[in-house]
């Protein structure tokens, strides 16, 4: 597994009164080659047209960025392409490229990034603001209507560093009303170095949100503008692991007990069994909370050091169904399984030990078919968590 | 002598999934007065679902360190009453 994880994520607001967003964020990974995509633009006015331009933008530059293309080619394309706007005769749409390569054995990231009239993106190194200014490229296009400037940059991330991207409507909120000359960059930048002081290691969903939300306030909770913010966070993966089933040999036991104690990371003990080999070997109490009764799940334990124990093939059934619906979170009884999604989902890596041994109380055909076997519920969970949730998963058997 | 008995209910997926999911209710059926004088905890496995030559079968009750199997509601409510009523004469 990675031992760097690319955190991208953003918030958007629409304007006042809009159903549909004029400014587009859109992201793709490629995990094949090694390479994230994360492209945001601003379409010229509001609503239903300028969600079309920015859509193009943001779809073509994505496309393009995948590409052999050089970027300067890329922007000349993306311009040509876009339609006409009928009030004001010109195309246009702003944006910011930001093509992210990543090596799985170097922790230096490379971002290739390009800017068109957003405003100025932001570069964090942990708390610290840093000043950069990229090479500015004209771009000479037959039918430019003004002058078309591209700043063009490449960062090395490491981790820690932030890369925060915005529109306009961020740097423009309060205009006239509760600030004169509108937010401005230099106030974002105060605004984001005040809360990586107080939340260093805040997520980049958390970041973008309180961002958006500031510039939403600013604005008298009624946008003048589509207010998008996306952020791009390297940092060290939060790591799960998920202990299932008893060893297949007794003696596999400790070296079990051993893997858990190393792992750095959640933990959560997934079977009765289990728990009672991990209770054992480690000398700790299990402790079953009663408090949480549901007529379809067995209620979770607590036992010191771990971060979850639950009962084995009912639970995880169950989460696995969940999982594979998407189901809201918010939506789920608070039992076990909750816990479970709750702790899975706010990690990006999730490491499976799976135990082997045959549990011979399932053998009893008077109890419900749902008990699967142990390895292809596992397997159904990694691939929900893989597909729905883009988490990394890795498996081993004991 | 202790007079508190000591009721643990088992909650491993077998046991939960052919009755023991309601023995969780035990509020419900077994007499207040009588519950307040008991502990109850949850169990992840007795490990009594294992035992192969065992004639009695899912869900399994430990009341003061004997294991009842085949259990009910109703079969509780009375072993634990019994069990109360021994050890308050």
């Amino acid at each position: 597994m990675n031992d760097i994880f690319i955190d991208v994520d953003y918030c958007q607001i629409y304007k006042y009164g809009q159903k549909i967003g004029g400014d587009v964020f859109l992201q793709k990974r490629n995990p094949e080659r090694n390479q994230i995509v994360a492209v945001l633009s601003d379409g010229l006015g509001s609503g239903v047209k300028a969600n079309v331009l920015a859509s193009l933008t943001a779809n073509m530059a994505k496309q393009l960025s995948f590409s052999p293309l050089n970027l300067k080619h890329s922007a000349k394309i993306i311009m040509d392409t876009l339609p006409i706007c009928k009030e004001r005769k010109i195309s246009y749409s702003t944006f910011s490229i930001a093509d992210i390569r990543y090596n799985k054995y170097n922790s230096d990231i490379k971002v290739n990034f390009l800017e068109y009239d957003n405003p100025s993106a932001l570069y964090f190194k942990n708390e610290k603001n840093i000043d950069w200014h990229g090479d500015k490229i004209i771009l000479d296009r037959k039918n430019a209507f003004k002058k078309e400037e591209i700043v063009y940059n490449k960062f090395n991330l490491r981790v820690g560093d932030r890369l925060i991207i915005f529109s306009d409507g961020v740097t423009q909120s309060g205009l006239g009303t509760s600030t004169p000359l509108g937010w401005r960059l230099s106030g974002v930048k105060k605004y984001v170095e005040d809360i990586l002081k107080q939340y260093p290691s805040i997520s980049s969903r958390d970041l973008t949100k309180k961002i958006v939300y500031k510039a939403y306030n600013l604005d008298g909770l009624a946008t003048k503008d589509d207010i998008t913010c996306c952020c791009i966070y390297v940092r060290k993966p939060r790591r799960t692991l998920i202990v299932t089933g008893p060893p297949f040999l007794k003696e596999s036991d400790d070296l079990l007990c051993d893997k858990i104690i190393d792992f750095k990371g959640k933990k959560i003990i997934s079977g009765g069994t289990t728990a009672l080999i991990v209770s054992r070997i480690l000398n700790l109490k299990i402790k079953v909370d009663l408090s949480s009764w549901s007529k379809d799940v067995p209620p979770y334990s607590k036992m010191d050091g771990m971060d979850l124990v639950t009962e084995g093939m009912l639970t995880l059934t169950k989460v696995v169904n969940t999982l594979e619906n998407k189901k809201v979170l918010t939506s789920l009884k608070n039992d076990a399984v909750k816990k479970y999604i709750e702790l899975i989902l706010d990690s990006d890596q999730v490491h499976f030990i799976v135990g082997t041994k045959i549990n011979e109380a399932h053998q009893d055909p008077s109890i419900p078919v749902e008990i699967g076997i142990r390895r292809t519920l596992i397997e159904r969970l990694r691939r929900a968590l893989e597909d729905n949730y883009l988490k990394e998963t890795s498996i081993e058997y004991i | 002598m202790d007079k508190r008995v000591s009721i643990k209910i088992c909650v491993g997926t077998s046991c939960f999934v052919q009755g023991g999911a309601d023995l969780l209710l035990y509020n419900d059926f077994i007499d207040p007065e009588i519950v307040e004088k008991c502990d109850v905890e949850g169990i992840s496995c007795i490990n009594a679902c294992k035992n192969v030559e065992s004639k009695e079968s899912a869900p399994f009750v430990m009341i003061n360190d004997v294991v009842y199997g085949d259990m009910t509601p109703d079969k509780l409510k009375k072993i634990v009453n019994e069990v109360y009523n021994a050890r308050n004469k």
